[in-house]
């Protein structure tokens, strides 16, 4: 009897062991929050609710703004856009995708207290859009309040829900159920744990499970396991360990949050240019892209990143030239040398200590002030004291459009503009590029105000670090996206 | 007796909902901020996002607000998830309980009979070996001891998995949520072997400290026991010697233990956080931690409830053990 159990203990060991050749895994940091499209902000949830529902529009090859659920878009005149939607569209219950769906799930999102008397905390994603209508079944038109030339491409960040279904279940079922028209669908959501995923439609795979993975050395083991196929926010420590491995290997590609140090413009020492300048060429950021980012990011001269539209390759570079910044600072009074503080949360706690260290044998003295995230965010928005010296912080980017970096970050009382900077012509030329709808002047207008930024040096501009992935040898078919989509349409595991 | 008890529930409870809301509320940060802060969000949204959550009401008109509805059972929504706080805790609990019942007998099944044998044993090679087990048990990170065994079982020898409670394809029915139990009400073999694998590496990590300390004090009580006169008295009486140790000695020996197992057990609810972290564990602990950084208020306020209620349960259940062990103590 004894054997009997021990033998059948063994079988199930072994089972429970082999992987099942069409299914694939991935280690996710987060779980998601919710499975309504319409109910949260977090990129993370969106990363992982676009495996089972589908945009209007999407990002294809080159980021280049594609039409999803859309077959194609027409814009009328600067206000308006009218979208067709393709035919073969169906949701996962086998219903067609119709206009009334696009226009309850935009309508949903738009309308104050739509949501069980909640508002959508996405609605604000869709800057000024004023009204959604249905012409014919599979044509919907968008009227805007004012010209948004990234209207298609802020499209890709909203998920279309079904009505009926969103009717029948409600925000309480929209939130644990699911009904969208992406390449997968959900068989089982297991809060904290995984979401088990099956294929829709032809695809090589047939299981795709999402295993959170919170833990970053936990995350890399179960790579190194086989456990699962892909891993998202993979350690740059750990890349030569996945890279020596002979079933995994790194897959990387240029993220979209640039990384600075939002000098304080607004009052001494970093009110005066030529210190702010001293700041960008004392410090040398190629050394730690090479040493502590193990050469994983692209050094920047402004704000964009270089796949963002507008992005100007010419800027001049504040090489690392020690010399230079002493004089500028000598030239502002200076020639002692600053004591200011740096700025930073506990995740930042070891690069601004890194920046420090290479501000002060410059001749600017840089103490590391370590806090709580949240509170030190507080210090440094728009309507906070700012009166710290210099913060370590970033902006991410996922429209790929200066919009969303540019104008927040550092037109004047931008809601992310943490310096506190201020250029009248800077905020004419982005005032002009937001309505601009003839994209030749839009890109010289976004270039002129880059060359000024630059010259005024509100923020040492650090760099753009990529997004690592690890992904296991027997996978083909995924190529990591800038926008953290998993794109697994075509992912395959032998 | 216990009634009485029970009723002392009901001040710790009121005194727990002042003072983790008072702490909160002095706690910098906006949940509305954090949820839209990585977004870059605009301030009419925050505005908007602070109204829904009702954070516009002043921190006495929210108090109130949420003791009145926790009195009818409405306990408010997860400002994250937009859920009731409930289902949102309730999804996570059964892992927690899981895992904690697990590393409580996991550690009485180590610390119990290797302390005996330490005490009996005193200066042996048991004694010393146990003497420097419970001092690394004590010293050695959880967080760092976890992925040490994660390295070396589910790595290197691939015997166990690396993460989760349980592999899809061996979800049993849901009935409770305690998986292993679901698997034996379904009667499925796989499920239950499945379930426990996933759950061998987790339960060790979390057992470990408490295994340490139980052992050290049933070591250094069965000691103390074994030099008393009764003892001494029951050998002379010609008691066979495991009669001695186990009915005599023992159950003495245990009293002790017993107050270190239920402080130690209020312990375990804490090192979930961690273990749930390195195992990718769905429980409570990292929903609680992750609630905290977000300032979701409600999911805290009712989580720390929860604990506070586990927790003086959990010494009620360890005050009628002792009474039941020593009958001269009485409630």
């Amino acid at each position: 009897m004894t054997t009997r159990l021990l033998a059948l203990a063994a079988a199930g060991i072994l089972l429970s062991c082999s992987a099942r050749a069409a299914d694939m895994a991935i280690g996710f940091t987060v779980d998601a929050v919710t499975l309504d499209p319409g109910n949260y902000r977090a990129r993370d949830t969106e990363t992982l609710l676009r495996l089972m529902y589908d945009g209007m529009t999407t990002h294809g090859p080159g980021m280049k703004v594609v039409p999803e659920l859309a077959s194609r878009w027409q814009q009328r005149d600067s206000l308006t856009y009218d979208f067709t939607l393709r035919k073969d569209a169906k949701w996962h219950d086998g219903s067609a995708v119709v206009a009334d769906d696009v226009v309850f799930t935009f309508t949903r999102l738009m309308t104050p207290g739509a949501i069980n008397g909640q508002t959508s905390p996405r609605k604000d994603l869709l800057g000024p859009l004023k009204s959604v209508q249905k012409l014919d079944e599979n044509t919907v038109r968008f009227v805007l309040d004012k010209p948004w030339p990234v209207f298609p491409t802020m499209l890709t960040f909203q998920e279309v829900i079904p009505k009926a279904f969103a009717e029948k279940v409600g925000a309480a079922g929209l939130a644990t159920q699911e009904n969208g028209s992406g390449p997968f669908r959900l068989l089982e959501w297991r809060r904290g744990e995984q979401l088990v995923l099956q294929r829709v439609g032809s695809g090589c795979i047939d299981h795709l499970i999402v295993k959170i993975l919170p833990e970053n050395a936990s995350r890399v083991a179960a790579l190194l396991a086989g456990d699962v196929d892909i891993v998202n926010e993979l350690p740059v420590d750990s890349i030569r360990q996945v890279e020596a491995n002979s079933n995994t290997k790194v897959a990387a590609v240029n993220g979209t949050r640039s990384f600075f140090v939002a000098l304080n413009n607004t009052k001494p020492p970093f009110n005066d240019v030529r210190v702010r300048q001293a700041a960008n060429y004392a410090l040398n950021k190629q050394l730690i892209i090479d040493r502590i980012l193990r050469g994983r990011a692209t050094a920047l001269n402004g704000v964009l990143s270089p796949d963002t539209f507008g992005f100007d390759a010419s800027l001049p570079a504040y090489g690392y030239d020690v010399a230079k910044a002493k004089a500028l600072l000598a030239a502002a009074g200076h020639s002692d040398g600053i004591d200011v503080t740096l700025d930073t949360d506990g995740a930042g706690k070891d690069m601004a200590e890194a920046v420090a260290t290479l501000l002060t044998q410059a001749g600017i003295r840089t103490k590391v002030a370590v806090g709580e995230g949240t509170q030190v965010r507080a210090k440094w928005l728009t309507k906070g004291t700012r009166e710290g010296d210099m913060w370590l912080s970033s902006w991410g980017n996922g429209s790929l459009d200066p919009i969303d970096i540019f104008d927040p970050t550092l037109h004047t009382g931008g809601r992310g503009n943490s310096s506190g900077y201020s250029n009248p012509e800077v905020d004419r030329l982005l005032d002009a590029a937001d309505t601009e709808t003839d994209q030749e002047k839009r890109l010289d207008e976004y270039k002129q105000a880059q060359m000024l930024v630059n010259r005024d040096a509100p923020w040492i501009f650090l760099w753009l670090p990529q997004d690592i992935y690890g992904v296991s040898a027997r996978l083909t078919g995924f190529t990591p996206s800038p926008d953290g989509r998993l794109n697994l349409q075509d992912a395959c595991v032998k | 007796m216990i009634l009485r008890r029970l009723l002392h529930l009901i001040p710790v409870l009121l005194g727990v909902t002042v003072i983790t809301f008072l702490m909160m509320s002095a706690t910098p940060g906006d949940p509305a901020e954090i949820m839209l802060a990585g977004q870059n969000a605009s301030a009419e949204q925050v505005a908007s996002l602070r109204h829904d959550m009702g954070l516009d009401q002043p921190a006495a008109a929210r108090f109130v607000h949420f003791i009145g509805h926790a009195l009818e059972g409405d306990f408010g929504q997860s400002l994250f998830q937009r859920r009731p706080v409930v289902s949102v805790i309730g999804e996570r609990l059964p892992a927690t309980i899981e895992l904690s019942v697990a590393a409580l007998v996991m550690s009485l099944l180590v610390a119990i009979p290797l302390g005996v044998l330490a005490g009996v044993n005193q200066h042996g090679i048991v004694d010393r070996l146990a003497t420097i087990g419970s001092l690394l048990g004590v010293s050695m990170p959880g967080f760092w001891f976890g992925i040490l065994l994660l390295i070396l079982f589910a790595v290197r020898l691939r015997w166990l998995p690396v993460s989760g409670e349980i592999d899809f394809s061996a979800l049993p029915p849901h009935v409770t949520g305690l998986l292993l139990i679901d698997a034996m009400l379904a009667g499925s073999w796989r499920s239950f072997v499945d379930a426990l694998r996933h759950l061998v590496l987790p339960a060790i990590t979390l057992s470990l400290p408490m295994a340490a300390v139980l052992t050290a004090v049933v070591r250094a009580s069965m000691q103390e026991v074994l030099r008393r006169p009764f003892v001494s008295f029951a050998r002379a009486k010609g008691v066979p010697e495991w009669r001695v140790l186990i009915r005599h000695a023992l159950r003495n020996a245990l009293l002790p233990a017993i107050s270190v197992a239920a402080l130690e057990t209020g312990s375990l609810l804490g090192g979930n956080m961690i273990v749930e972290t390195v195992f990718g564990w769905p429980g409570l602990g990292r929903l609680v931690v992750e609630s905290i950084f977000q300032r979701n208020y409600p999911l805290v306020q009712v989580a720390v409830l929860l604990y506070a209620v586990t927790y003086v349960l959990i010494n009620l259940a360890a005050d009628l053990l002792y009474m039941a062990l020593n009958p001269r103590v009485r409630l």
